[in-house]
């Protein structure tokens, strides 16, 4: 099966992309990707994106590096059983400092696992309609387009002020 | 930054990659000469033994222990920078970050070698991991030691993936920047940043929440290293105030080492329009309110010896001032607590020379600090029948500035081989380029 064609717009200036993000969401088009050398500011909120999932992994790590670290504390110390400072085997004050260490540690290693998987990184291959300006100053939005709808987006994002449109597969 | 466009900010951050002059490799050389003349003292203290080292009774923590707590401090201003100051939103912050994380990266890396040098016998350190055993031994979880061991080594990890997690799409840009091998280099490390909306809407997130967790972590890690001293039982290290001041100690060393290190790498690099006298100016503004905390601490440590009514503690105080290390001790009072209120005045603060001149004697101060408090402490202790003076040998002092070359050589190699200032993050504080508006002035 044939891939549908998208359409690539390549704009030097972030008010004319976003400009032509709306107008294409009005005109019932469907936003693949914007490619952007910063997080823009309002572009989320103009593709109407939620809140970033990777909230939920830093929340099961620092709960689990919670757990982990006291049961660590408190395995270890039964097995030792071996009284020292006067405190009891189970001192539940110390396994604290454990505790908390061991929930930032897993907090940040599940953050950083939770971001690499829902980004789909890494990587071994850039996508298709990248183009290495925009990595510099150079913003770009790919739309899907049926073949009927091909003209009418291309001079939406024309009329929107893109340097360039061009399709891609 | 006013006036630079974004192409601006690549073209200037991505040359600092470009290849290097003979003086940079001089340095290398000269560092690298330094690393290895440390690391053979090491494996000649592994073949000889610890008698070495001038440890021995009664201060059997010495210049190991001392540098130790200095690198663990200078890493602390990293992740102040990095964390604390993206949290409150403080743009000066942006185009030091990145250096400042690497410093910390480097600095935690060092401060981590320095307790297996003082192990004597280092190929067992392995004993105080957690791991099942025959023998059926754990570590102890009520030990500061090992509070220790599990603060840095998380503290090195959350490091280096907090830096990495920030280089990623300054990495895409490199690669997009570069041809052949290091394109292929750049390429990889990027892991195929495309700077898509969804990659920057998570990547945002995971930024945010990094900052959420180092920040607690920053002050957890200074705390437990000052409980190292503060859970025993030795007049000197026995105190409440220990964590905060600690930490505020760590924080006014950290930003003096980035005075030290930025000075002269916006010079080298033609950087001046990106870490500009105004970010400098606002690192020295954070070092009048350290040094004042630093110095409030100097002054409680005196009240409380004297306010507890212990003996012991209050001769212990009076011979830090008066006895065998006084002259350390009111040096590192001038450096930490004295020098710094010179920031007070606008032109010491916006001179270059004068900032890079506060920012060693901080760091000598700083350095002092740990001396004071961690061989003082011991070498006059409750008994007199067994106060002794400590000085280092040979060794320690060859390891030492083995760790300085080691530092500094690894912060060489970073400027040349990665973006040393975050093109993303500067970008971020500049105006997107707009329709109709004038485009920026180049540079």
């Amino acid at each position: 099966m044939a891939s549908r064609p998208e359409l690539l717009g390549i704009f030097a200036h972030a008010d004319a992309l976003l400009a032509a993000i709306s107008r294409l969401k009005e005109s019932g088009g469907s936003i693949r990707t914007v490619f952007s050398p910063v997080p823009l500011h309002g572009l989320q909120e103009a593709l109407k994106t939620r809140p970033s999932p990777v909230r939920y992994g830093t929340l099961l790590g620092a709960i689990l590096g919670v757990l982990g670290g006291f049961s660590l504390a408190a395995y270890s110390n039964l097995q030792w059983e071996f009284i020292t400072g006067g405190k009891p085997v189970l001192a539940w004050i110390p396994f604290v400092v454990v505790g908390f260490e061991f929930s930032i540690l897993l907090g940040v290693l599940f953050t950083v696992g939770s971001m690499l998987i829902i980004s789909r990184l890494p990587r071994f291959h850039l996508p298709g309609p990248y183009d290495p300006r925009f990595s510099v100053d150079r913003f770009g939005v790919l739309v899907d387009c049926r073949e009927e709808e091909k003209e009418m987006f291309s001079s939406i994002l024309r009329d929107s002020g893109a340097e360039e449109v061009r399709e891609v597969r | 930054m006013e006036g630079l466009s974004y192409k601006d900010v690549n073209r200037q951050v991505l040359r600092t990659l470009s290849p290097p002059g003979r003086f940079y490799y001089l340095l290398v050389g000269l560092f690298l000469t330094g690393v290895v003349y440390g690391a053979s003292c090491w494996a000649y203290q592994i073949l000889t033994g610890m008698g070495v080292a001038g440890v021995t009774h009664p201060v059997m923590w010495g210049f190991y222990l001392v540098n130790f707590v200095f690198w663990v401090g200078i890493a602390h201003s990293g992740t102040l920078i990095s964390a604390i100051l993206f949290l409150l939103r403080a743009r000066w912050r942006t185009p030091i970050a990145r250096s400042a994380e690497a410093m910390t990266v480097f600095a935690v890396m060092i401060a981590g070698l320095f307790p297996f040098i003082h192990l004597g016998r280092v190929w067992i350190f392995y004993w105080i991991l957690p791991y099942p055993n025959q023998r059926n031994l754990w570590p102890n979880f009520q030990s500061p030691l090992i509070f220790d061991m599990i603060a840095i080594s998380t503290y090195l990890t959350v490091s280096v993936l907090f830096w990495f997690t920030g280089l990623i799409p300054d990495l895409a840009a490199a690669r997009d920047h570069s041809t052949g091998l290091r394109k292929k280099i750049y390429g990889f490390f990027s892991l195929g940043w495309a700077g898509t909306h969804h990659q920057w809407r998570h990547h945002g997130a995971a930024y945010l929440f990094f900052a959420a967790l180092a920040t607690p972590l920053v002050i957890s890690v200074h705390s437990v290293v000052s409980w190292d001293f503060a859970l025993s039982l030795v007049p000197g290290w026995h105190s409440t105030i220990f964590a905060p001041y600690f930490v505020a100690g760590a924080i006014h060393s950290g930003l003096a080492m980035v005075l030290t290190l930025l000075i002269p790498l916006r010079r080298i690099f033609r950087v001046e329009n990106l870490i500009t006298p105004r970010t400098l100016e606002s690192i020295a503004k954070t070092i009048i309110l350290t040094g004042l905390i630093v110095g409030y601490s100097y002054g409680v440590e005196y009240f409380m010896a004297w306010y507890s009514g212990n003996r012991v503690e209050r001769d212990s105080f009076i011979w830090r001032a008066i006895g065998d290390y006084a002259p350390q001790f009111w040096v590192m009072v001038v450096c930490n607590s004295i020098a710094p209120l010179a920031f007070f005045f606008k032109k010491v603060r916006t001179h270059t020379g004068l900032l890079f001149g506060i920012s060693i004697l901080v760091n000598i101060g700083m350095w002092l600090e740990r001396f004071v408090i961690i061989v003082g402490s011991k070498a006059h202790d409750y008994n007199p029948y067994s106060w002794g003076l400590y000085s280092p040998t040979w060794v320690e002092i060859s390891i030492m500035l083995g760790s300085f070359c080691l530092f500094f050589f690894l912060f060489f190699l970073f400027v040349k081989f990665l973006p040393s200032v975050s093109i993303t993050e500067v970008k971020e504080g500049l105006k997107p380029p707009l329709r109709g508006k004038e485009e920026p002035r180049g540079v």
